[in-house]
């Protein structure tokens, strides 16, 4: 349970679909701002 | 939504076990993805899912569910789900909300169902066993998301 504890750090590819383009990104980017973080199970399932 | 989640200074991040070509794909394929103005983030190794613990084994898929970090990198806020049911945004914005206010109003707590403009609360020994004299029944169980309404 990560609730109350710092949270795990991760560095992941992603895609921006604004710049249309591939990028990395961490958990650091996010720092000095709230992060809502989503799982979802993949993509094209129409949840 | 996301612009409703950059006005209270957050951001969204969202996961799965796609590879970031998948991600494209979907963006440009699907018409309800048209609008999505956040990253997508791709992991196919299911590392970083099995680090929050959002990692269906069998399905070798990522887990439905949602973190809320704060600014200090703090986890403040979980859930998580089987696949079939989806989110709730209007819950999630009501969520963020909420924990923004109390990150700025030290010693402050949202209660059951609590909405901006509803009453906040003080902890401490002049509210043990008064919450009601502070907050009404009606207020404590009323939740009309009228601030979180999209679309």
């Amino acid at each position: 349970m990560l609730v109350g504890k710092k949270a795990p750090e991760f560095e992941i590819e992603a895609y921006d679909p604004v710049k249309d383009d591939f990028t990395t990104v961490k958990l650091s980017d996010y720092k000095g701002k709230f992060l809502v973080l989503l799982f979802y199970p993949a993509d094209f399932t129409f949840v | 939504m996301y612009d409703k989640i950059k006005e209270l200074g957050a951001d969204v991040l969202a996961v799965s076990t796609d590879t970031k070509f998948v991600h494209e794909a979907f963006v440009k394929q699907e018409p309800l993805m048209r609008n999505v103005k956040f990253l997508l983030g791709s992991d196919p190794t299911g590392k970083m899912c099995k680090a929050y613990d959002m990692y269906m084994e069998e399905a070798g898929l990522a887990r439905r569910g949602m973190y809320l970090i704060d600014p200090e990198g703090i986890v403040v806020s979980m859930e998580a789900s089987e696949p079939p049911v989806g989110k709730s945004t209007a819950e999630l914005l009501r969520k963020l909300e909420a924990w923004k206010y109390v990150t700025e109003h030290e010693g402050e707590a949202c209660p059951a169902n609590w909405e901006p403009g509803k009453k906040t609360l003080k902890p401490g020994p002049r509210l043990v066993s008064k919450v009601g004299e502070f907050v009404n029944e009606k207020e404590l169980l009323e939740i009309t998301y009228k601030d979180f309404r999209l679309g």
